[in-house]
C-alpha cells in the first residue's frame, strides 16, 4: 500500500501540538518555563490547523466534509471532534492569558488532556480486523509515544529560546519531559514493530523510528539536564529527530499493511 | 429481512458471464469490479488436481465494517438490509475499503468515489433478479433474502448439507455470501 502522506503528516503534527500543549498544561503549575507558554500554546494551535488541512487533502471530495460529523461511530469522526475541542481550549488558553489564571489553568489542563487523547485515537483509528497488522492496541500507543517526544522537543526548544541561556532550574522540567517523551517514543515504537517486521522491507524506516525517533530526543534530554549551555541545541536536535521518527513510525505502519483479501486486487 | 446471494461453486463453470454481466449492467468501468471471478488452483499434483472458480463481491456482512467506519454515512444499510453506498455524499477517502476484509470495493477513477455490488437494486426492487444470477448460464447463483424460509437461497440451504455451505474467512464481520462446494468437486480453500 502506498504511504499516505497526508495522514502521515496529520497525525505527526496534531500529535505534536497536543503534546506540546501538555508541556504549557505542566508549566502551568511548576512555573519554571512560564516565558514558553503563550508562544508553544500557539505553536499547538497551528499545528493543529496545519495538520488538519494535510488530513483534507488526501480526499476525493472535500467538500462533503462537513458530513463526517454524521457519523460517531466513525474514526474520522472522532479524530475532527478531538481536533476542534483541543483547539477551542488553545484559543481559550490564549485569550485569558494575562487575565484569569484559573481560567488559564483549566484550559491548559482540558486542552492538554483531548490533545494526548487525539494522539491516541489518531492511530486508534486504524485498529481494524481486516489489517491484522494494524489491529493491535500497540499501534495506538506507539502514535502516543512518538507524539509526547515530538511535542516535548518542541517545547523544551521554545523554552530554551525564549529563557535563553537561564539557570539550570528553569528548563529542567521541561528537558525531564523531553526524556520522558524520548523513552515513550523508543519503548512504544519498538514494542509495534517487533510485531510488524516481518510484513515489509521495514529496517530503514524501524531505525529512524526507534533510534531516530526515541534514543535521540532520549540523549538530548539526559544531556540538556546536564549541559544547559547547549540547551537549545540539544533541544532542536530532539525535536527534529521526534518529528522523524513520528513519521517513520507512521510509514511503517502504511508499509506494513496487509488486508485478510485483497479479491479486486487493489492497490491504494 | 437479509437479501443476499448465495453461489453453488459445484454448478460454476468459471465462464464469468457473472463478473461480465455485472459490468454490462451498472456500467463498470475497464479495470475496475464489482464482482470479480479468482481461480482457485490447481492445486495438488497430476492426476490428483482440483480447481473451482470463486465469484467475489460484496459479502453483505452482517456486522459490516464499512458501514461502522465510514465517517459520513455515505456507506449505509438500508431498509432491506442490503449494504449500500450514496455516493453523493463520499467523501473519498478510502477507509471503507481498508476496513473491508475481503477487498472487494471499487475505486471509480472518473468520479473519484467508492462504490461496490448493489445487489442490482434497480432490479431487484422491481421484483427482478440481479444481473449476474439471472445471465449464470450454470443456475449456480441464487438470490433472495435468508430469513424468508420460501426464498430461492433458503430453499437452496435447506436442502445443502452442512458440510457444503462455506463462508469467506470471518474476522467478526458474518458474511451472509454462502458459497456451497462439496468436496467431490473441491476443498475450501477460502475460509472456515
Amino acid at each position: 500500500m502506498e504511504i499516505a502522506w497526508s495522514l502521515v503528516l496529520f497525525t505527526a503534527l496534531t500529535g505534536c501540538g497536543g503534546w506540546l500543549f501538555v508541556g504549557v498544561a505542566i508549566d502551568e503549575f511548576t512555573q519554571k518555563t512560564s516565558k514558553a507558554n503563550f508562544i508553544s500554546a500557539i505553536v499547538a494551535l497551528v499545528l493543529m490547523i496545519v495538520g488538519g488541512l494535510c488530513s483534507v487533502t488526501h480526499l476525493a471530495h472535500p467538500e462533503n466534509m462537513l458530513a463526517a460529523l454524521n457519523h460517531p461511530t466513525s474514526g474520522i469522526f472522532v479524530e475532527a471532534v478531538l481536533v476542534g475541542i483541543a483547539s477551542a481550549f488553545i484559543i481559550v488558553y490564549l485569550i485569558a492569558y494575562g487575565r484569569s489564571a484559573t481560567l488559564r489553568r483549566i484550559c491548559a489542563v482540558a486542552g492538554a488532556v483531548v490533545g494526548v487523547a487525539l494522539s491516541f485515537m489518531a492511530g486508534h483509528s486504524y485498529l481494524m480486523d481486516a489489517v491484522s497488522n494494524w489491529n493491535t492496541m500497540l499501534l495506538p500507543l506507539a502514535y502516543l509515544g512518538t507524539a509526547a517526544a515530538s511535542g516535548f522537543g518542541v517545547y523544551a526548544l521554545i523554552a530554551g529560546i525564549r529563557h535563553g541561556q537561564t539557570t539550570e532550574a528553569d528548563l529542567k522540567i521541561a528537558f525531564i519531559l523531553l526524556t520522558v517523551g524520548g523513552i515513550a517514543a523508543a519503548l512504544t515504537s519498538l514494542l509495534y514493530l517487533m510485531g510488524v517486521m516481518d510484513a515489509a522491507d521495514l529496517m530503514l524506516v524501524a531505525v529512524g523510528a526507534v533510534a531516530v525517533g526515541g534514543v535521540v530526543p532520549l540523549a538530548c534530554g539526559v544531556a540538556g539536564l546536564k549541559a544547559t549551555n547547549s540547551a537549545t541545541l540539544l533541544a532542536a536536535i530532539a525535536t527534529v529527530g521526534a518529528l522523524v521518527g513520528a513519521v517513520c513510525l507512521r510509514c511503517a505502519m502504511w508499509m506494513a499493511y496487509v488486508p485478510l483479501e485483497n479479491f479486486f486486487g487493489i492497490v491504494m | 429481512m437479509r437479501n443476499a446471494i448465495v453461489v453453488d461453486l459445484d454448478r460454476c463453470i468459471g465462464c464469468f458471464g457473472c463478473e461480465i454481466s455485472c459490468k454490462m449492467e451498472n456500467n463498470v468501468a475497464l479495470g475496475e469490479y464489482w464482482n470479480k471471478v479468482i481461480i482457485e488452483g490447481p492445486h495438488g499434483t497430476f492426476p490428483d488436481v482440483e480447481q473451482y472458480w470463486l465469484p467475489t463481491m460484496c459479502q453483505q456482512c452482517e456486522n459490516a465494517p464499512c458501514v461502522h467506519v465510514c465517517p459520513t454515512g455515505a456507506s449505509y444499510r438500508n431498509e432491506d438490509g442490503v449494504v449500500l453506498i450514496d455516493k453523493s455524499v463520499c467523501i473519498g477517502c478510502k477507509y471503507c475499503m481498508m476496513a473491508c476484509p475481503y477487498g472487494v470495493r471499487n475505486w471509480n477513477e472518473e468520479q473519484r468515489v467508492v462504490e461496490k455490488c448493489t445487489l442490482c437494486q434497480h432490479l431487484t426492487s422491481q421484483g427482478k433478479e440481479p444481473a449476474c444470477v439471472h445471465n449464470c448460464p450454470g443456475e449456480a447463483r441464487f438470490y433472495g433474502d435468508l430469513d424468508d424460509p420460501n426464498s430461492d437461497v433458503s430453499k437452496f440451504l435447506a436442502e445443502t448439507p452442512a458440510e457444503d455451505i462455506h463462508y469467506l474467512k470471518n474476522v467478526g464481520n458474518n458474511p451472509s455470501t454462502a458459497y456451497i462446494l462439496s468436496s467431490r468437486f473441491g476443498t475450501w480453500r477460502n475460509g472456515d
